[in-house]
């Protein structure tokens, strides 16, 4: 699904270079849920991003369901993440003047979905993430649990393979951060492919893979053997 | 997916929105009102200078500045009627056609009323020359002259004042005792500006032959002339005062002996004179209208900078660069436009309730025609154009990278 081969990501300031990402390898199959770990300024912002479509590596290859997405444009790229990625950001990201609807069903209008077809799949998403009587209400109005479930829904409205999750839970109380995350294992149990950023090894003990970075580099990718409590990956041993 | 968009972005923030209109609502009300009232002070003068005449020459025999074969200076100018109407068969080139007028005030009775007015003597030339032009009844004919005949053409103020609601036409008036029958009636018509006298709506206009027999009078107070050719006349002028010199003794170097008025070329002038007035108030109202959107470029490069993580949310989800671009443009220009929209309707209105009856003859009655409203469409598109590309480009070129963060 997604192949990572030799990515380098290299920023220049007049004379100062910084090299952010320093020869990736990485391998992610259908269906999988990693946890990317590491301190800050280790560089997994800047994979996020790679992996998001939102910037592009200095050199490598970035195969995404077997297509190279590394040399695309920006509207190029705009059309990928659009279609096959969802975002989900630790501080929401909603537009505050639009209602819970209008957030979920923006990309579909960058899509040229039909108003009818909008409003069935939003409706449905909305009663997927458990917040149907809100869809009227602005994100002002609602809990900080409920926006994420907003943004998650927003993140699913084109259905795309993709999940992306920026500390999703960084924002919120334990409480609403373990409903998030018995919401992203569902959808990964539907066959969702989940990458989510945390500091937080609790919240990474949802995932059934966890890769570690540091100084640029991949140091440790290891199978989540010994799952989270609450929530048995279905290949755990249980 | 525009409009949508465009709705939620317009409509949700009332305050934003109406803060960036009414810059472009007051640019565009103060262009358009300044062009409409430039183009009918324009109108109205040339309507009023009409008034006076098309292409015409006053002449008003003056004083001599200059010693003229034996002749002492400061002698008085005569020229008498007779010589005045020889001048288009003397001087087939240059004059067209001609009228002597004298003028003064003199009593004007019917029945109980009566009033102290210009009566001024002509001839029939006159009409044609100074737009006499009869609402009722004719003016002074031919027979009129010939036979001295006591006929009056009144102008429609006087007719007013003596006659009331009544015709006048074949009725009688007496002017110093002696009965005059009316004749014709002047139509309403704008003049600003005259000469010896009254202007010609409160004037009595008799057959000169008729006011030189009745008065006594031998030379006149001055003469009109029209030139063959309008845009030569001050050719003509120079002709004439070679002519009369020799016959009324003045040298044709003496610049005072006759004053001049001279119609065509002061037209010419006060046509350049408008076109500069009307060029400038254009260009008042355009900076108007340029600081209104100057303003809608800064509040919304402002909205740009404050929506930025709306802009990164939107590059995230999938809205191509493009996209951005449309919507922050389509915004500004929506504004612009709807502001001009608005400030036009407040002008037109303004323009219809607004009392103008104390300063119609002056500044005219200023309305909307196609050119003002022709003008301001062109200048709010134009200016639209500009402040609407700046900050949209400026939200396009958004890094979606920078605006998600924190």
């Amino acid at each position: 699904m997604i192949e990572l081969v030799k990515i380098r990501k290299v920023y220049r300031t007049g004379q100062v270079v910084y090299e952010a990402l320093k020869g990736i390898h990485m391998k992610v199959n259908p269906g999988e849920f990693i946890a990317i770990m590491g301190p800050s300024g280790s560089g997994k912002s800047t994979l996020m991003n790679l992996l998001g479509c939102l910037d592009t590596p200095t050199e490598g290859f970035y195969f995404l369901e077997g297509e190279d997405v590394a040399g695309l444009s920006f509207d190029q790229l705009s059309e990928i993440r659009n279609k096959k990625i969802g975002f989900v950001f630790q501080s929401f990201n909603l537009l505050l003047y639009s209602t819970a609807f209008e957030n979920i069903e923006l990309p579909m209008l960058f899509d040229g979905i039909g108003r009818r077809e909008r409003r069935e799949r939003v409706e449905m998403l909305l009663e997927r993430v458990g917040l149907k009587e809100w869809a009227d209400h602005r994100p002002t109005e609602m809990s900080g649990g409920q926006q994420q479930r907003v943004a998650i829904a927003r993140a699913l409205a084109n259905d795309p393979p993709i999940i992306l999750a920026d500390e999703p839970t960084g924002n919120l109380d334990s409480k609403s951060g373990k409903e998030i995350m018995d919401l992203f294992t569902e959808l990964n149990r539907e066959g969702k492919t989940i990458l989510m950023v945390t500091h937080d090894h609790g919240i990474a003990g949802y995932a059934r893979r966890k890769v570690e970075i540091l100084d640029g580099q991949i140091s440790t990718d290891t199978p989540n053997g010994f799952g989270h409590p609450t929530s048995p990956s279905p290949e755990s041993p249980v | 997916m525009f409009f949508k968009t465009l709705y939620r972005d317009l409509v949700r923030q009332p305050l934003r929105t109406l803060l960036t209109l009414s810059g472009v609502v007051w640019g565009t009300f103060a262009v358009v009102l300044l062009l409409a009232f430039g183009s009918a002070v324009k109108e109205q003068t040339m309507k009023s200078f009409r008034g006076m005449g098309k292409g015409i020459v006053l002449v008003f025999p003056s004083t001599t500045t200059m010693a003229y074969k034996g002749l002492t200076k400061g002698r008085e100018v005569r020229i008498t009627p007779e010589t005045v109407e020889t001048l288009p068969t003397k001087l087939p080139e240059t004059i067209e056609m001609v009228s002597p007028d004298f003028s003064r005030a003199k009593r004007i009775r019917r029945k109980k009323e009566e009033v102290f007015n210009t009566v001024r003597g002509v001839n029939v030339d006159y009409e044609k020359m100074r737009n006499t032009i009869p609402a009722k009844g004719r003016f002074l004919n031919d027979a009129d002259l010939s036979l001295r005949r006591r006929v009056a053409f009144i102008g429609y103020t006087l007719a007013e004042k003596l006659f009331k609601e009544e015709d006048p036409v074949g009725q009688q008036i007496f002017i110093e005792g002696v009965p005059f029958t009316v004749v014709g009636v002047l139509i309403h018509k704008i003049q600003t500006s005259n000469y010896n006298g009254m202007r010609d709506e409160h004037a009595a206009f008799i057959p000169w032959t008729t006011y030189t027999a009745l008065y006594g009078d031998k030379f006149v107070n001055c003469f009109i002339y029209r030139p063959i050719h309008p845009e030569e006349s001050p050719q003509s002028i120079e002709v004439l005062r070679n002519h009369l010199g020799d016959r009324a003794g003045f040298s044709p170097q003496d610049k005072d002996a006759l004053q001049i008025w001279d119609f065509s070329e002061m037209e010419g002038k006060i046509n350049i004179f408008l076109l500069s007035l009307t060029i400038f108030l254009g260009m008042i109202g355009s900076f108007t209208l340029l600081v209104g959107g100057v303003g809608v470029a800064s509040i919304m490069l402002v909205i740009v900078e404050e929506r930025r993580r709306e802009i990164g949310v939107k590059l995230a989800m999938g809205a191509k660069r493009r996209q951005i671009l449309a919507q922050f443009f389509l915004e500004s220009i929506t504004v612009i436009l709807t502001g001009g929209a608005v400030g036009f309707s407040m002008a037109a209105l303004l323009l219809k309730v607004l009392p103008m009856d104390k300063i119609k003859d002056y500044v005219g009655v200023p309305k909307l025609n196609p050119l003002v409203a022709l003008a301001t469409v062109a200048t709010l598109l134009i200016i639209g154009l500009i402040s609407g590309m700046m900050p949209a480009r400026k939200a396009a070129s958004t890094d979606p990278i920078e605006a998600l963060r924190g």
